[in-house]
């Protein structure tokens, strides 16, 4: 029999992900103390340390080889496992693009892990609905979580999405073009992506990394959760890993029938008959 | 270089990249790294052996290039944008859901015996669905799959039946809520929900437009839409208007009895008490306003076991019901919205859970449900907000190159007549709509017009009314929301073409297809003039 996309494998591998990400991220400035120690020379140090210690999830736990703790070395270490188990065993649905090799499972799975993201952050928001209008005591948090969450939800669609071979393009003159001509045009375009993916990261790799990532800039609200220090390298890496995807692609496609690879229809057949089974025609 | 040259260069390189295929959002992201470039170390592009002395690469790592990461950022975290994956995942979840289905049935019990009924069923549909969700392509299907077989079989004209659905389907991005106003409204920092207040009435405008043309067409041609034969629990006129009419009291009453219930509740929590300090009384939800909606609730009752009767009553409810979930959606969409509950992106995450809990009621919510509406709520994402991305970073570059003033200079410069410059701009929208998403048609083309519009004088913009400086934005973004549904229609690409022949019969082909549009792109013509004619239209309900 084949398997079914959204098994309950599917559910709780990438759930386990981002719950071990949410906390390797939520307590990262231990791990910056313990493994990259801020020259002493600055008052980092001091800061960051009070940052970690107001945040701390467990307080109590002794640090283990340093600030961190046993969990918080846990989950960094399970991270890796996790993304593995998580990418090989996806199962595709009948909607996503039906060629992909080993390595594309890497974009499907981080597809997978926006999923959850996007209904954590609906459960989220709703619950700060309802604790803010029928209990009338509105989080802190909740606001801020929302959006924190969507930054990450919308840069790693754009992963998968160029996996899919899903983003906006225009075929008009591409699809008549002989087929030597294609490739030409592929590899000029993905030359310019690499391009655009070098100036971002040649021009703003100290901001992101130092000024954001290594002094761990905090939102500064009440919550003051690491917005700035978390997405900001975040559309780094997601620009880089963007431009190998690319790469991949073009080699995939190399040899492949160019009507292979037009992008399915606007609509793809298992939404259509689970739209058609909706409305009861047969 | 000065920035018309770098002008120059940045509508041949956007047009070179997309004729060679590359996706629309990289194209503009290159664009901004090539703008900033030019804007402030222009030698390296003749001497690329100067790399590290100029202000650009002269520190790596930080300097003007780090803007394009910081536009991103800010796009990415701002709080309305979430509003787009969340009305996406509502309408991915309506779509599967058996409520249109209901409704259409509900609709079309109420006017089977009407010329052109099953048209006019469709609009109506479309309208109720549009105002429900903000996107457009689900509701082409739909309808293509609901009233499309019956029109047919019952022997409507074919182009009558296409361009019905396809016109009335695109309604969604017209009625708000609307993705195209949320994303003109971040891209423009307009408010969202004055631009959705100023779409109501051109998009009931247009709507209203689309149903008396199938009327008229229907009567002056009754050939074109046959009537069925009547129903076996079909009514007879009267007594079919007696039980709407006692429908209507059941709806009045069940609403009333929910003000009841919520003025209940606030006595409970005292929280319709005067006395703090910036007090506002909540809206009918004061001790003082319970005998009132008590009468009306009463004088439903009445009407529904005196007046109608209890058997209509029954009828009434048995073929009404299917039209209360949409009702019930729409108002908790809009409701948050305008009720001052919640900002937009909190009212599309309630309208989601509420189609959830519709589809959970009805025996239809389950796991996989969840599972597929998330996964084209992902795809979707992806894509529109990818695009958003490589323009927010071009917007940003182009503007600190001092972009969109050159240009306004220009144009305001050439001493046209503003009609004319209006005229033109429209022309050019509907021009690269018929090639080109809504998506990327607002993100780089609305930056540039925006500017130039707001430094015509105002008091020559349309014939009829004046509009205040502050309201030409919301007009402007309604005006380009109208073009849209233009372009969701027109040849060679109006996609609402390629929703249908999906799941058309074999034998329409898209020739078919859009030979059906036609008339029905003259109608959204003749409401764009509206528009252009009389613009405070759009600040009726302001």
């Amino acid at each position: 029999m084949v398997e079914k996309s959204g098994g309950l494998k599917e559910w709780i591998i990438p759930f386990a992900f981002v719950l071990c990400a949410g906390w390797a991220i939520w307590h990262a400035p231990a791990y910056i103390l313990d493994l990259w120690p801020h020259d002493d020379t600055t008052s980092l140090t001091v800061q960051i340390s009070e940052i970690h210690k107001r945040k701390d999830v467990t307080p109590n736990l002794p640090g283990l080889f340093g600030v961190a703790d046993i969990v918080d070395w846990a989950a960094l270490v399970l991270l890796p496992f996790i993304f593995y188990l998580g990418a090989k065993t996806i199962v595709p649905a009948q909607m996503e693009f039906e060629h992909y090799s080993r390595i594309d499972k890497i974009a499907m799975f981080i597809g997978r892990i926006v999923m959850i993201l996007i209904i954590s952050m609906t459960s989220v928001m709703l619950y700060e609905v309802f604790v803010r209008y029928a209990l009338e005591k509105p989080t802190l948090w909740a606001n801020e979580l929302t959006l924190w969450i969507g930054g990450f939800v919308f840069m790693l669609s754009g992963v998968y999405a160029m996996q899919q071979r899903s983003h906006i393009r225009i075929f008009i003159l591409y699809d008549v073009m002989p087929r030597w001509m294609q490739h030409v045009c592929d590899i000029i375009w993905l030359v310019l992506l690499w391009f655009f993916a070098a100036c971002l990261v040649f021009g703003s790799y100290k901001q992101v990394f130092i000024n954001k990532f290594y002094k761990w800039q905090t939102f500064g609200t009440a919550f003051d959760p690491p917005i700035p220090a978390t997405i900001q390298p975040t559309i780094l890496i997601v620009i880089c890993l963007i431009a190998i995807q690319a790469l991949l692609n073009l080699i995939a496609d190399w040899n492949k029938d160019p009507s292979e690879l037009i992008e399915k229809d606007l609509i793809d057949e298992e939404e259509l008959e689970a739209i058609k089974k909706s409305v009861g025609a047969n | 270089m000065d920035v018309g040259t770098i002008s120059i260069i940045l509508i041949v390189g956007l047009v070179l990249m997309l004729a060679i295929g590359m996706p629309l959002g990289f194209a503009s992201a290159v664009l901004a790294a090539l703008v900033m470039i030019m804007k402030f170390e222009p030698t390296l592009l003749t001497d690329p052996m100067s790399f590290g002395e100029g202000m650009l690469t002269g520190r790596p790592g930080t300097g003007p290039l780090y803007i394009l990461t910081q536009k991103v950022y800010d796009l990415m975290t701002e709080y309305v944008l979430l509003s787009v994956p969340l009305f996406i995942f509502m309408a991915a979840l309506l779509e599967r859901s058996g409520v249109a289905k209901q409704m259409y049935d509900s609709l079309n019990f109420w006017m089977s015996r009407m010329r052109g009924g099953i048209a006019v069923v469709t609009s109506l549909m479309a309208v109720l669905m549009a105002a429900m969700s903000g996107i457009i392509g689900g509701e082409v299907v739909l309808l293509g799959l609901i009233a499309l077989p019956q029109m047919l079989r019952l022997g409507y004209n074919q182009n009558l039946a296409i361009g019905t659905i396809c016109a009335s389907g695109s309604l969604g991005t017209m009625i708000p809520p609307s993705i195209v106003l949320i994303i003109f409204g971040l891209i423009t920092e307009t408010s969202i929900k004055a631009l959705f207040t100023g779409a109501f009435v051109p998009g009931f405008m247009l709507a209203t437009f689309i149903i008396i043309y199938i009327i008229i067409r229907t009567r002056l041609d009754p050939s074109q839409a046959p009537l069925p034969e009547p129903a076996e629990d079909d009514l007879p006129g009267g007594e079919k208007l007696r039980a709407f009419l006692a429908f209507l009291s059941i709806l009045v009453a069940g609403f009333a009895t929910l003000l009841l219930a919520r003025l209940a509740f606030l006595t409970v929590t005292g929280r319709n008490e005067p006395g703090a300090e910036n007090f506002e009384p909540p809206a009918l939800g004061m001790v003082a306003d319970a005998p009132y909606i008590g009468g009306v609730v009463v004088v439903c009752l009445l009407l529904m076991f005196l007046v109608f009767g209890w058997k209509y009553t029954k009828l009434g409810w048995h073929h009404g019901k299917g039209l209360v979930p949409p009702f019930a959606v729409i108002f908790i969409v809009l409701g948050s919205i305008y009720g001052g509950i919640t900002g937009i992106t909190e009212a599309a995450g309630m309208g989601a859970l509420a189609v959830f809990l519709i589809a959970l009621f009805r025996g239809e919510a389950s796991v996989d449900l969840v599972w597929i509406s998330l996964m084209r709520t992902l795809r979707s994402t992806g894509t529109i907000i990818w695009v958003t991305v490589g323009a927010a970073a071009l917007a940003g570059a182009y503007t600190l190159a001092g972009g969109p003033t050159y240009i306004a200079g220009l144009i305001v410069g050439a001493e046209m007549p503003t009609m004319m410059v209006i005229l033109i701009m429209m022309v050019i929208l509907l021009f690269m709509g018929a090639f080109m998403d809504w998506v990327g048609i607002v993100l780089l083309i609305i930056p540039v017009f925006l500017p130039i519009v707001q430094r015509l004088p105002i008091e020559e913009i349309g014939l009829i009314g004046q509009l205040e400086p502050r309201q030409v934005a919301i007009w402007f973004g309604v005006l380009f929301c109208m073009n849209m549904q233009v372009s969701f229609l027109s040849p060679p690409f109006g996609p609402a073409a390629f929703y249908l022949k999906s799941v058309a019969p074999p034998h329409i082909s898209l020739t078919d297809i859009f030979r059906g549009f036609l008339p029905f792109i003259g109608i959204q013509l003749l409401a764009l003039s509206v528009l252009l004619i009389w613009p405070s239209i759009v600040t009726l309900l302001l």
